[in-house]
This record gives structure tokens, sequence and C-alpha cells, in this order.
């Protein structure tokens, strides 16, 4: 089979690299942040390592029927920062965005305003220099910055997704800047999480996820399993109290203090997962207590409703850094409307 | 240097109005609300508007299951036998 190498983007003449970056910021092409000038031998670069067409179409976003093609993918990633090598992971992460479950359309124009988690595993974590362990969900190494950078620039370039047009965000959260992460992997015993949603082992693969912006949790006082689990449920609790009361993937990020306590006592993430789907719940009454009374009515007070439809609802990371006994809820945007998707980074394994 | 345009660069497909209606009389209207709460007190007017005011004969109301995806094909389906349509969104 002949590749096309034909670069069909429009080509913009600028006299410099600083002629570039006014250029670009100019036309609303960016974030607000410094770019990288998307010339096309370094967009071309980028579809070499990543074994793409110009015009492969990696996805295409179901309700307005837009194709995501490499090209506009790779010009983006090069905008972003993305190296070459990043840009399979930056692939793969859009193909499994574009299927149907994550509701792309809906998850990136909503008041909601949430933003796409991307949570990678396997070698190829390695192999670009992630850092799951301090500073996770901050800035913890380029390629988990300009990868998940590169998301944003995606949406907001090929899919319109700019705020105050598309994008319908009331107010959006900082993981709208980037939010990509890897799994300490190397940290833990625990099975890693694209291998319980279906990877096989070894393959290199990113889970995405509509998400909120993370909610921390701190408990140091207890070495106790179910005590360090109950803050993690409590919080899952407020989110359907203070946020939504509807379940569907919620994340939580482990960190190696609290890790430790439950490897210790041999909890492995699907105990995780069970102990949470039956102690993350709260009833409709509840909602009085938040100021949210009007919807609570004489017949229907007693409603249950579960942060999870099931306990693999859960995604459970272990990542973050040695110390301290802090950890991380992570929303999802629309209880089950949204679905998180697995895909594998340069390899079909559900296909 | 060149730099390379990094938007979709889709060219809108060209669409044409549908006709104008002169009259509601005899007409089937459809009301396709999101779903949210916001939503009901407007059509509740918009209907009540449409009746008397515009003597549409038939007002149907339609609710999507999911406020942040399409219509359910059902529900177009429905819509597709109407001459107006109204969509709502509330928040």
């Amino acid at each position: 089979m002949v590749l096309s190498t034909r670069l069909l983007s429009t080509r913009h003449e600028v006299d410099d690299e600083r002629a570039a970056q006014d250029f670009l910021h100019e036309k609303g092409w960016t974030d607000g942040l410094p770019v990288i000038a998307p010339t096309p031998e370094r967009v071309m670069s980028c579809l070499d390592v990543a074994g793409l067409a110009p015009d492969h179409v990696i996805g295409i976003e179901p309700v307005r029927e837009r194709p995501i093609t490499a090209e506009k993918a790779a010009v983006n990633a090069v905008l972003a920062g993305c190296q070459p090598v990043h840009f399979p992971v930056v692939a793969a992460i859009l193909e499994a965005m574009c299927r149907p479950e994550f509701l792309l359309h809906g998850a990136t124009s909503s008041t909601g305003g949430c933003a796409v988690l991307v949570v990678v595993n396997g070698p190829v974590r390695l192999e670009l220099g992630m850092e799951p362990t301090f500073n996770v969900l901050g800035n913890s190494d380029r390629a988990s910055a300009v990868i998940g950078r590169a998301v944003r620039l995606v949406l907001r370039n090929v899919l319109d997704v700019r705020p105050g047009t598309l994008d319908r965000s009331t107010l959006g959260h900082p993981g709208k800047l980037g939010y990509c992460m890897a799994e300490d992997e190397e940290g833990t015993d625990w099975t890693p999480l694209a291998q319980l949603r279906g990877a096989p082992a070894g393959v290199s693969a990113v889970t995405v996820l509509a998400a909120g912006a993370p909610r921390q949790i701190m408990n140091e006082w207890t070495t106790a399993p179910e005590e360090i689990l109950e803050t993690f449920a409590a919080e899952m609790r407020a989110n359907m109290l203070h946020y939504s009361i509807w379940g569907g993937n919620y994340a939580i990020v482990v960190p190696k203090q609290l890790r430790d306590r439950l490897q210790d006592a041999g909890w492995s993430k699907p105990h995780i997962q069970q102990f949470l789907f039956e102690r993350a719940r709260v009833r409709k009454r509840d909602w009085t207590g938040v100021g949210k009374g009007a919807l609570v009515t004489a017949t229907n007070g007693d409603e249950e409703h579960a942060a999870l439809l099931s306990p693999a609802d859960l995604l459970v990371i272990a990542a973050g850094g040695p110390g301290g006994g802090f950890g991380a809820v992570i929303p999802p945007w629309f209880g089950h409307k949204s679905r998180a998707v697995t895909t594998g980074v340069g390899v079909c394994f559900s296909c | 240097m060149y730099v390379l345009d990094p938007t979709a660069e889709v060219r809108p497909q060209p669409v044409s109005r549908a006709p104008r209606l002169d009259s509601l009389h005899h007409r089937r209207v459809g009301l396709l609300s999101n779903g949210k709460a916001a939503v009901a007190p407007l059509f509740d007017h918009l209907e009540s508007l449409l009746r008397q005011e515009w003597k549409a004969n038939e007002v149907l109301r339609l609710t999507k299951g999911n406020s942040s995806a399409p219509a359910e094909p059902n529900l177009i389906r429905e819509l597709a036998r109407c001459h107006l349509i109204f969509t709502g969104v509330g928040d």
C-alpha cells in the first residue's frame, strides 16, 4: 500500500518563528500559551513516526460528523509542543474520544465544563519519560503536558470547541489546558488500569474519561484499608450531593503512601471497586442538607443513588508522589451519559 | 517559512431555507425540549401562544432522553410529521 504524503492544509507564509507566534495567536488558534510553529516538515515527522497518511481519518465526531484527519491532528500536536514520538499517543486518544459511547460532542460543549482526562499505560510511558509520581496531577513532565494540551487544541481548532462558541462551559477547570497522566505501574503490584479494562498485558494503551476537576482528599491517621477508602467514599458522596447525583465512571488516584497500606493488607483494585460500589451511595433526601431540598418530595426521599452503576465503573489509578496521605476523586462529567473508553496505542486490541 | 492551518477547513454545505408558513391553521407544531427543567415553563407559554393566537390545531411536546445527545430516532420520526418545529435548551 502506498500512503498519501500530500499535506492538504492551507499554508500561511510568515517571516520567522516570532511572526508565526503572533500570527497563530491573532488567529485564535492557541490556548494563549506560546506554541510551536506547525511547519510542513514538523507535521510530516509526526505522521512518519505514527505511520499515518495525512488523509487517514483517526475518528469522526459522531454528532456533527466532523472527521479528525491525521494531518489536522498532527498540526495541532506540533502546535501544542509535541515531538514526533508523542504523536501516536495523541492519535490513540483522539480515536478513543470518537467512540460513540464517549459522547464527545456533549462532553465538550456542555455547560458542565468537563475536560478529557487521559491515563496512559504500558511501555510507552517509559519511552516518553512520563512521570507518574510527584505532582502527577500538575505538571509532572513534558510528555504529559504536551499530549494533554494537544487534545485540547484539536478540540479547539478541528472541532470548533472554543469558549463561547461550541464550548458552553460555565466555569471549565484547569484540566482543560491538559489533563494527561501516566499510571505508576512500577510502583504498585496492582493490575494496570488499561489491562483491567481489556488491554493485553504489556501493550501501551490510553483511557479517556470526560471528567470534572480532581477533588483532593487526605487521610494520614489510619492504616486500615476500610478507613482509607471511606474517605474516598465520602468525597464521592459529597460530589453526588454538591455536584451531580448521577452515577457513572468515577476515577480515584491513589498515591504510594495510601496504596502501600492497601496492598500490604491484600487489597487489589477489584476489592477497592467493590468496597466503593457499596459505600459511595446517597439518598435523595440527603439533598435537603445541601440546599437542594426543592427536588426532594414526600415520595422520593428514600431513593438510593449509587456513584457507580457497577464496581467496574470505578477507574483505580496508582499515581502520585511517595509521601503524603493524599488522594483524589475525579468525578464523571454527566453520570453514565459518557463512558470511559480504553484503546491501544498503535494497535487495536478489540478488533 | 510556512505554517499549516490547524483548523478543520471544512467548507459549509449550501443549505436552503424551508418555505415559510402563511398560517398555522390546520398545521402541526412540534416542540422539542432538551429535557432540562427550565424548558417546561418556556414551552408552556409558547404552546398557549401557538394555540390561542396562532390557532395551531395540534402541538406536539417531545423531550429528549439525554440533554447532551441528539434526539432519539423515534423523536425525529415524530418531528418529521410536523410542519413547524421549535427546539428549546434550558438550564
